[in-house]
């Protein structure tokens, strides 16, 4: 095999192409899309429960029914991973969720939370 | 002769998976970065795979990567063992494809870019079949931190390749 380059143009044209992707991704993804933030809680890709976060009066814990085992903490207008029996503690780092497009994921217990923009709903927890 | 470059091959790829292994521990004590999305790692251990790919052969580079997800496996649980198997196959895959392709027009940083952006999608395929699309609001983040982490991995593996050449026709 012959020697190859550090850099070359081709190598400009692999960026603006990946920051474009990143870019389109970002607001594809995350573009508010308005009304009330609610947390859409799902459990190994099945929707555990949907919580409209400007409806929430006190603060609660809401443990899941996962292994390991994770608890979310649900105050007015956030929710955050409060505690998790998984080593790498990714979804707790994550830290609080307020507003719609943000998520958090906990791979161990194939557990997520996305707050996504939208009216009606009040709350619903199955 | 036969018999002699055999084991030499089984001694460089075994000092190189040593080598994959103790970087992606190293990374692991780090902890999380600041400013960076949760679970994002520079990917350090890629340049062993890399190595092998460039000077032993796609055959040696995938051994080292599925060598490192058994290993992430055993120590921090079979999901992080699926996530590193996942993204370290399929990323040493196109890497070995392009640094085999000789008409390829990507230097290191290029192809050190390209494998880390396999590397991501790789994993996050794996977390999207373990959860559900919510995976997929990381895809920016995981886009763009591919980027410095794949420039830092092929600008390594542009200094360490000359060295290592050395090194191999010496033992």
């Amino acid at each position: 095999m012959k020697a190859r380059k550090l850099w070359r143009m081709a190598d400009l044209a692999l960026i603006v192409v990946v920051i474009a992707a990143a870019v389109t991704t970002a607001v594809l993804l995350w573009f508010p899309t308005g009304g009330d933030a609610v947390a859409v809680i799902a459990v190994g890709g099945e929707e555990v429960g949907r919580v409209r976060l400007s409806g929430v009066t006190a603060g609660y814990d809401l443990p899941l029914h996962t292994d390991p085992q994770v608890i979310l903490r649900v105050e007015p207008g956030r929710v955050r991973f409060q505690k998790a029996g998984c080593p790498d503690q990714i979804c707790v780092n994550t830290g609080w969720l307020t507003s719609p497009g943000q998520t958090a994921v906990c791979l161990p217990a194939r557990a997520s939370v996305r707050i996504e923009g939208a009216g009606g709903v009040d709350a619903v927890v199955r | 002769m036969e018999r002699k470059s055999r084991a030499k091959q089984v001694a460089l790829l075994g000092m190189l998976g040593a080598v994959a292994i103790v970087l992606s521990w190293l990374e692991g004590m780090l902890g999380p970065v600041p400013g960076l999305p949760p679970g994002a790692k520079l990917g350090l251990s890629n340049v062993a795979t890399m190595l092998a790919a460039s000077t032993m052969g796609p055959g040696s580079a995938l051994a080292i990567a599925l060598l490192k997800g058994l290993f992430a496996g055993l120590t921090r649980g079979l999901t992080a063992g699926l996530m590193s198997l996942s993204g370290g196959l399929l990323s040493t895959g196109v890497v070995c494809l392009l640094l085999w392709w000789r008409r390829c027009p990507l230097g290191y940083v290029g192809i050190g870019i390209a494998g880390a952006v396999c590397h991501n999608m790789g994993q996050l395929l794996v977390s999207f079949l373990l959860t559900n699309a919510a995976v997929f609001a990381y895809l920016p983040f995981l886009l763009l931190f591919a980027l410095p982490a794949g420039a830092v991995t092929g600008l390594t593996l542009h200094i360490l390749l000359p060295a290592f050449s050395r090194l191999r026709g010496e033992i």
